[in-house]
């Protein structure tokens, strides 16, 4: 206990990641409340430049980078009414009504408050849950692991984007840009076309900024000169009696983002939405209708999105199944400094779990501080015209794509990914499972292989594993109800349930 | 959870054409890697990725086919999805990229930030040109001292 307390404090006692978590969050706010800045592109592009470093430095700065980006896109949806990030849409909502009327401080001190509050239930279930789930996880076996990731990737696809045709689609291609280079099980090469540089197989890094950073970028030309509103703000630090009203709002709001983060492939833009349609049943009696600066519909997605942060983190770290985007771009992280996530992290290294729970906790602590402060200054940075931002966000991923293996083919990978992500976004399709697929493609290669050779090569014994054995057989259910839902079958059957039910 | 388009954005077709022609070809080079000679050969999973693609991609395709086609005098592929704005923007990155082994990373970078500013912003040249250094003064002194990057040297000119 008092070993699991040290580690804990790690990142509270030294001044230097203190410092490195305070800045990750003032970063991350900004980067989170500028439109077209996302947390997961500057996730993608801080990997590069401090894969050099220390592993405890790195983790400080990405994951106050990531607290505060969740956080930061409510400021913008409120002041402008455009969500900096996806998961504030549901805040936008209600929020610029309210900064309409001139109560922009107020809905910006309310949002921070339940932010931080909704943060620290998503740190505590972090903390609570993931050595339970990890010690269960250890009972996984490979072609558990292996649907886990199908599971993962079509959750990402399926919830985010237009189709579910377009979601496998782009995690297939994703797992496809993974299997390029040498098969880790028998060095043989695959998809090289006799280059040397396909060998070491696409650098994920790459992948990310391509598609997170570059294709951003290219779809943000598209909307280069939308002027900003400016509003007035006074009053930032909420009244308490409000605070003691919302709680028992936020403390749900914080369940159901916790628990939404941490299914696998769902992240904060759907806990918002969910809190926040989950607020508008459960409202009896609002002040004011919702979508006219309703305060419980600012409230929910909020404490929600934040709470998803800590969710997020829980199969990520104790399956080595990202929750989100960012924390599959977080994975990648790991990986480079030699860390493999998963059951055994808490069992090999419980300072390093213990070590991000600390750091969560931390950045969640400066997001208070931030959060009420600094609005001022803030409505100046986030005028920043897109024309800068751009050209910025393309040199910074280029710098960063070379910076990982100082080979400038990389950067022409990350070029074409821009390219082509940027179609695939114009076209409906969601790039975030091409980037689950890169990361878990190898994983799920290598699983696959291994539970087919645990059964011999015999296909009908192979089958038989995942029926056979109860957390196989309840993650297979879970996967086919998952297809089935995406089929005409599904309709028919719903319709007749409903029936008998009438 | 965006909203679904009730007609077929310009470009769509040839797109969900081309993806399928894309998956197709992966898929036959899945099939090149080892063929069917076993069920662990490093060739499956490839195939599987790659024969999903087809699939899904044939569906994306088909569902593309069903929507109406774009009305008429709406605006075409050259003037909403790939702009000149966005030919000239990826045609500058393009250059950026393939210039930067050449000369080296502050200098192309200087020559890529003052042409996209100029060509995005279309403000004064020499204001333009002073953001151009105080941004690279900025990137360089963060990334070369703070994070330790090794920024890109060029064959011609060195850094």
């Amino acid at each position: 206990m008092y070993e699991i307390l040290g580690f804990f404090v790690t990142t509270w006692t030294d001044p230097w990641l203190i410092f490195l978590v305070a800045v990750g969050t003032f970063a991350g706010i900004y980067i989170g409340a500028i439109p077209g800045l996302s947390v997961t592109m500057a996730t993608s592009i801080l990997i590069s430049f401090t894969f050099k470093w220390d592993v405890n430095e790195a983790l400080a700065l990405i994951s106050g980078v990531f607290f505060g980006g969740v956080y930061g896109g409510s400021r913008t949806a409120i002041l402008l009414n455009i969500p900096g990030a996806p998961s504030a849409i549901a805040t936008a909502i209600e929020g610029y009504p309210l900064a309409k009327r001139g109560e922009a401080g107020e809905a910006i001190g309310l949002t921070t408050v339940m932010s931080v509050f909704g943060g620290f239930i998503g740190i505590i279930a972090l903390a609570l849950f993931a050595p339970v789930i990890s010690e269960f996880a250890l009972m996984f076996q490979s072609r558990d692991y292996f649907l886990l990731g199908i599971i993962g990737i079509l959750l990402v696809g399926t919830l985010s984007g237009e189709s579910f045709a377009k979601g496998a689609f782009a995690g297939a291609l994703g797992v496809l840009i993974g299997m390029v280079g040498l098969d880790p099980m028998t060095a043989e090469g695959r998809f090289t076309f006799g280059s040397i540089h396909l060998l070491g197989g696409i650098p994920y890094v790459a992948a990310m900024i391509g598609f997170f950073g570059v294709a951003e970028a290219l779809v943000q030309l598209n909307t280069l000169n939308t002027a900003a509103i400016k509003q007035k703000i006074d009053r930032i630090i909420p009244r308490f009696s409000d605070v003691k009203k919302y709680f028992w709002l936020a403390i749900r709001a914080s369940g159901i983002g916790t628990i939404i983060g941490a299914l696998p492939g769902t992240g904060g833009d759907i806990a918002a939405l969910l809190a926040y349609d989950d607020a508008k049943r459960s409202t009896k009696n609002p002040e004011r209708p919702f979508g006219t600066g309703n305060r419980e519909g600012l409230v929910a997605p909020e404490a929600a999105n934040n709470a998803a942060v800590g969710g997020a983190h829980i199969p990520m770290l104790t399956l080595g199944i990202p929750g989100d985007a960012v924390t599959a771009v977080i994975i990648g992280a790991l990986f480079i400094h030699g860390l493999k996530p998963g059951p055994l992290l808490l069992v090999d290294s419980p300072h390093l779990f213990w070590f991000i729970v600390g750091t969560l906790a931390l950045a969640n602590v400066f997001l208070l501080v931030f959060g009420l402060t600094g609005i001022r200054l803030f409505t100046k940075i986030v005028e920043c015209p897109k024309a800068v931002l751009i050209p910025l966000i393309i040199v910074l991923g280029a710098v960063g794509t070379y910076a990982i293996q100082n080979n400038p083919v990389d950067v022409y990978w990350m070029l074409l990914f821009g390219v082509v992500g940027y179609f695939m976004k114009t076209y409906g399709f969601e790039v975030a499972p091409v980037i689950l697929g890169v990361i878990l493609g190898p994983m799920m290669d290598s699983n696959y292989r291994r539970a087919m050779l645990r059964s011999r090569g015999d296909f009908s014994d192979f089958i038989w594993g995942f029926l056979s054995n109860p957390i196989s057989l309840v993650l297979t259910i879970g996967l086919l109800l998952m297809l089935i839902s995406q089929t005409p079958i599904w309709s028919i059957l719903r319709k007749k349930l409903f029936q008998i039910r009438e | 959870m965006k909203p679904q388009t009730p007609h077929r954005r310009p470009g769509e077709l040839v797109f969900a054409l081309l993806i399928v022609v894309f998956s197709v070809g992966a898929l036959w080079q899945s099939y090149s890697i080892s063929g069917f000679s076993g069920k662990t050969t490093p060739g499956v999973f490839p195939m599987i990725a790659s024969g999903v693609m087809v699939i899904s991609g044939v569906v994306v395709l088909m569902s593309a086919t069903q929507l109406p086609a774009p009305p008429e005098g709406a605006p075409g592929f050259l003037a909403e999805i790939l702009t000149l704005r966005h030919m000239v923007v990826i045609g500058l990155v393009l250059a950026y990229v393939l210039l930067m082994p050449l000369i080296g990373f502050v200098a192309s970078s200087a020559v890529f930030l003052f042409c996209s500013f100029q060509f995005l912003w279309r403000k004064n040249p020499l204001l333009m040109l002073a953001l151009t250094g105080v941004t690279l003064v900025i990137i360089y002194v963060v990334f070369r001292e703070v994070f330790q990057v090794v920024l890109p040297q060029g064959i011609l000119l060195q850094g």
